[in-house]
């Protein structure tokens, strides 16, 4: 009788309609329980969706001369991101086509962003690969205010840039538009999605969210955190980028020779010189804290704020940047949005307190469209760093079987396993 | 009855599930912050502190290495790339692989030089075998067959052996073409260079020096062979990131 009475939540759970499919980590088979380690090391090669060699992909890098006038105001070192780059990799026929967007501060080259391209062109997709509103040369490039983070301004800088693509490739046979990106570019993609459905450039047939923030404040001040994590083996003389690299030292001393391959983060775990979770915690909240540097030192600069770089500061090519290096590395994105993007707002927009605004940047604000859009789907995970507690329900409650909600992975750590893969492309053919 | 019956494997099953799992609350979040240790002020400084110390490479030729740096970039997206991506569309890939082979095959030559002079006997055996194995079995090296019977590449350049001896890095120095490097290694090229010169393995140094050709299908072929992209890093301060991560990963050479 006690069994059965178990059964009970069993029955009421299946009454609900529309539940967000949860998979089991057994069905899941995801190695990696470490939400850190996911997050560093990603799946393990063999477990990857077999995907076509980068040489047996028909691709090329474009650039797009979106902004002129900055040819003229931006300093000399700034030549390389003038013009917007991004890659294409076009099918020989008619096709449809796949806008990536990258996560916070990637290239459009970032490896996340390949390997979404890999899985998409091997399915005949064209795809269109593009930098992150947050990143250097989309923020030099494209963007009209350069200063990334107000959802709303950065979908329209991205749907602009969208267009001029399509305007440049219009050779192109393009049967259908899909959209997907992953981490904040997840979050740009949604808000794309709605801006598409008044501007009707591209009528997307479906729009894809991988491991998006859903509190846009909560994703940054986690990030934030995990560099104040409590690391052991940092001393007076011994900083925590140079303890990673002692033990690195040490593993390969035992080892006996340099192996840089892409199992070197398993085997590593697996020896005695392995990172803590507070270790790998620092480690990728360091890189997220580069990220916050380059954004807080382009957004001033191109704004000429005067917060980190003075206005008329002469800079060519030959000029050292580490004084703002310096200066710019001690903004974290809780500072970023204090300094830059709330007075920004405030001064464009009439905007008015943190709160609001992190209302109107995060998913909060596309609520109902999200709740109605059946094209829309989301793939989290149950151990993403960027989600605070109540996020899932959110999700639950807005995208109903709308999202599939993995036991594992970390912050998009299983973007590229091949259950997730396969749910991709199954999602994508409807 | 016996219908909910065969329910209770799947519920004990299912019990052990959970034995795995890590704690999920009501929404199924698995709070992965709630596990760390952080520091109880939340005002530790350990990121700034490691990247201040990172910046301090020696690098008393900035503005020159910063316009050598910026002269590379240019060089390598106008020339370098879009020869490599010509070279991809005349051969296909058996012929690239072959011809990166043959390349790797005569870098033994410095690499057992070099484990010699830094008394790494395992490492010359290593070189030695390789270079055998690939020569005659690999057709002059357009083989790698070493690498199938187990036998790593593991490179050594004079640059290391200097470092292996206690000679310090000297200042940080953008060389043209060929990128990041110091004043150690940049003097380690030159000599492994030599090295080659000397030896003329296969002949290569005479057919190299009455044909321009060869040491040009040889810088196409290093270029194919590197991953490394500019502006990959995507970031004003990529110069600073590469310096230190440069220097950082050859000390880790020479002390390994």
């Amino acid at each position: 009788m006690l069994q059965l009475l178990r059964l009970i939540p069993l029955l009421a759970a299946l009454a609900l309609p529309a539940q967000a499919a949860d998979i089991s980590p057994e069905d899941y088979g995801f190695p990696l329980d470490n939400p850190f380690e996911a997050t560093i090391a990603s799946t393990p090669l063999e477990l990857r969706a077999s995907v076509p060699l980068d040489d047996d992909i028909d691709q090329r890098d474009y650039s797009l001369r979106l902004r002129p006038d900055r040819e003229f105001s931006l300093p000399d070192n700034f030549w390389p991101v003038k013009r917007l780059g991004y890659r294409l990799a076009r099918q020989d026929g008619p096709a449809p086509l796949v806008f990536v967007i990258s996560g916070t501060g990637a290239h459009y080259s970032a490896a996340k962003t390949e390997s979404l391209k890999r899985l998409f062109y091997s399915a005949g997709y064209h795809v269109v690969q593009l930098s992150s509103p947050t990143s250097y040369d989309f923020m030099a490039a494209a963007s009209r205010y350069a200063t990334p983070g107000y959802s709303r301004d950065d979908a329209q800088d991205l749907y602009r840039v969208m267009q001029a693509v399509r305007a440049q490739q219009h050779k192109l046979p393009v049967t259908d538009f899909y959209l997907v990106g992953y981490s904040l570019g997840a979050l740009n993609a949604a808000f794309v999605s709605e801006l598409d459905e008044a501007r009707q450039s591209f009528n997307f047939k479906r729009v894809l969210l991988i491991n998006p923030p859903v509190n846009l404040y909560t994703s940054i001040s986690n990030l934030d955190r995990l560099v104040q994590t409590q690391v052991k083996g940092v001393d007076d003389n011994t900083t925590f980028y140079e303890m990673i690299f002692e033990k690195l030292t040490r593993y390969y001393h035992r080892k006996g020779f340099i192996d840089l391959s892409d199992a070197l983060l398993y085997d590593f775990q697996q020896s005695p010189q392995r990172l803590s979770d507070e270790q790998m915690a620092m480690l990728i909240g360091s890189v997220f804290r580069l990220s916050a540097a380059d954004i807080t030192f382009t957004s001033d600069l191109i704004n000429r704020r005067g917060l980190i770089t003075p206005p008329d500061y002469p800079i060519n090519e030959g000029t050292s940047l580490e004084p703002f290096f310096r200066r710019a590395m001690q903004c974290n994105f809780d500072c970023y949005i204090t300094e830059q993007l709330i007075p920004m707002w405030r001064a464009q927009y009439d905007g008015g307190s943190l709160t609001q605004l992190i209302d109107q940047v995060s998913l909060y604000a596309l609520e109902d469209y999200l709740r109605r859009s059946s094209k829309i789907a989301v793939m989290h995970n149950a151990d993403d760093l960027i989600l605070g507690p109540g996020d899932i329900g959110f999700l639950r409650r807005t995208f109903g079987e709308r999202l599939t909600l993995y036991p594992r992975g970390g912050h998009c750590g299983n973007l590229d396993y091949r259950v997730n893969a396969r749910h991709m492309l199954e999602f994508f053919r409807g | 009855m016996a219908r909910f019956l065969s329910l209770l494997p799947l519920l004990l099953a299912a019990g052990t599930l959970d034995a795995h799992a890590r704690p999920a609350d009501e929404d199924g979040f698995t709070r992965p912050l709630d596990t760390l240790r952080f520091n109880p002020g939340l005002d530790q400084r350990e990121f700034e502190r490691a990247t201040f110390h990172a910046l301090a490479v020696q690098d008393p030729f900035e503005s020159f290495n910063r316009r050598m740096y910026h002269f590379n970039y240019r060089l390598d997206q106008w020339v370098m790339l879009p020869a490599v991506r010509g070279y991809q569309y005349v051969t296909p890939r058996f012929v690239r692989t072959g011809v990166s082979n043959f390349f790797s095959n005569l870098g033994e030559i410095p690499t057992l030089a070099n484990s010699v002079l830094q008394l790494k006997g395992k490492r010359a055996m290593n070189a030695t075998a390789r270079l055998l194995f690939n020569t005659i079995i690999g057709v002059g090296g357009v083989w790698d067959p070493a690498t199938r019977m187990g036998l790593v590449r593991q490179s050594e350049d004079f640059g290391q052996t200097l470092g292996r001896w206690g000679v310090p890095r000297g200042p940080y120095l953008v060389l043209p073409a060929l990128g990041p490097s110091n004043l150690r290694d940049a003097t380690g090229l030159a000599v492994d260079f030599g090295i080659e010169r000397q030896v003329d393995y296969l002949d290569y140094a005479q057919a190299s020096g009455g044909e321009p050709g060869i040491t040009a299908l040889r810088l196409v072929d290093t270029r194919y062979t590197t991953d490394f992209r500019y502006g990959q890093l995507n970031s004003p301060f990529e110069y600073e990131q590469v310096r230190y991560v440069y220097s950082r990963a050859r000390d880790l050479q020479v002390d390994e």
